[in-house]
């Protein structure tokens, strides 16, 4: 028979080993600290078995059984996207593909842009407000772009997301999560910094390590 | 030959058993898309899947919306579902993420529109709660929205709804002792949350 002080009353109800908990219930009797401890933990729990409430919700079903039906239905009619069949998933990396090329025409655009139009003579002031613009117009469109290939790799990602089979799936779509959670702290700060080139990194490592976590997810079976 | 069961029919006993014959021939039949079957599933865990997103998320509509999520997720990822685990544990864990992205959901909302207006009384918490309340209970709930997400759903799933630590592990993919010490941690912050309350 074990016996229990007041130092193993931790123990006892972190673990919940039914001889623990009956020795710290005998160390009790001649413990009013202890007795008190174990009363309040034991209120709780009680208190907590009359929180299980239920409330008549008549039209939840007949919701739920409208959206099963629209739901089934949109799975019988052949999705736009399914037209493409295999060209919808040659490769992993058409989507980085893609990004470069778009970044690669826009440079060059803006590059052709310069040369046909050499730039008047204007103020120190008013030229460094209009490199900054110009500046962050662009990280701002290649940005866009680079977003938009993630969110085409996310799309395929969905199936897994949703219903993750293993704890490693599991795992990603945590990390996933917690990753959309940084992204939208982070532009939310930009919102109101534009400007500060350390938001933007950071902002732009996040999306990389979401780039990486969806492959990763995408090639997990 | 006799006519299959209808999915309720299937579940009797379901709650104590739920690695038995109705769970998983109602995985089966949830299988083949047939809407009875959801049905069926509604009828078995419809309460106990409301209850448990309403102690985790503190409001009717978000609870009933999160259950409906629950009956989406489980039509699109039913083929997922290969019965490693009992088919009622796959459901409360696909409950347990929609819950999970509810909150986040809720979070955002706030972050771009501030905070939402403080709730009349009888709106949200209390609308769910009979007419005569035990003051602990209310106590307890409005500190239950003050622990961690982690810590809660623990609780929720033990204290209030009677899982036991190897279920609410496979639940939520994580060790029974760590199931155990979250536990710990939300009783003990309870405790804490309760004395403070008392004596202010």
């Amino acid at each position: 028979m074990k016996t229990a002080d007041c130092k193993d009353r931790e123990r006892a109800l972190r673990e919940q080993d039914p001889e623990w908990v009956e020795a710290l219930e005998r160390h009790a009797e001649e413990c009013a600290i202890c007795a008190q401890e174990l009363r309040l933990w034991n209120t709780i729990s009680v208190a907590a078995r009359g929180m299980g409430r239920n409330w008549e919700s008549p039209g939840l079903w007949p919701r739920i059984e409208r959206a099963l039906t629209a739901e089934r239905e949109a799975g019988r009619r052949p999705r736009p996207w399914s037209l493409l069949g295999n060209l919808t998933i040659p490769s992993r990396h058409w989507q980085a593909t893609a990004a470069l090329v778009a970044a690669l025409a826009l440079s060059l655009w803006g590059a052709s842009r310069v040369l046909r139009h050499p730039p008047r003579p204007v103020s120190p002031e008013v030229e460094r407000r209009l490199l900054t613009e110009q500046a962050l117009h662009e990280i701002e469109k290649s940005e866009a772009t680079y977003v938009a290939s993630i969110q085409k790799l996310s799309a395929l990602a969905v199936p897994k997301i949703e219903s993750p089979k293993t704890p490693l799936l599991e795992s990603y779509r945590e990390k996933l999560l917690l990753l959309d959670e940084a992204i939208a702290d982070c532009r939310a700060q930009i919102a109101r910094n534009r400007a500060n080139p350390e938001l933007r990194e950071e902002l732009l490592s996040i999306y990389r390590e979401k780039q990486r976590t969806l492959e990763l997810l995408i090639r997990e079976e | 030959m006799r006519e299959p069961h209808h999915p309720a029919e299937l579940l009797r006993g379901q709650a104590d058993d739920d690695r038995g014959l109705g769970d998983l021939e109602l995985a089966a039949a949830c299988r083949r898309g047939d809407v009875a079957a959801f049905e069926g599933l509604y009828h078995v865990h419809g309460a106990r899947l409301k209850r448990i997103a309403f102690n985790l998320l503190g409001n009717v509509n978000d609870a009933e919306d999160a259950v409906q999520e629950v009956f989406l997720r489980v039509y699109r990822g039913i083929d997922s579902f290969k019965g490693q685990s009992a088919f009622s544990t796959w459901i409360y864990r696909i409950l347990l993420n929609c819950c999970y992205d509810v909150r986040r959901r809720i979070a955002r909302r706030q972050e771009s529109s501030g905070p939402e207006p403080e709730s009349e009384p009888g709106t949200e918490r209390e609308a769910a709660a009979p007419v005569a309340d035990h003051p602990l209970r209310l106590a307890l709930e409005s500190c239950l929205a003050r622990l961690t997400s982690k810590h809660r759903e623990v609780f929720v799933l033990f204290e209030v709804e009677g899982f036991k630590h190897s279920e609410i592990a496979a639940m939520l993919n994580i060790s029974e002792t760590l199931s155990k010490n979250r536990l710990y941690e939300a009783k003990r912050h309870l405790r804490h949350l309760l004395g403070t309350r008392k004596e202010s």
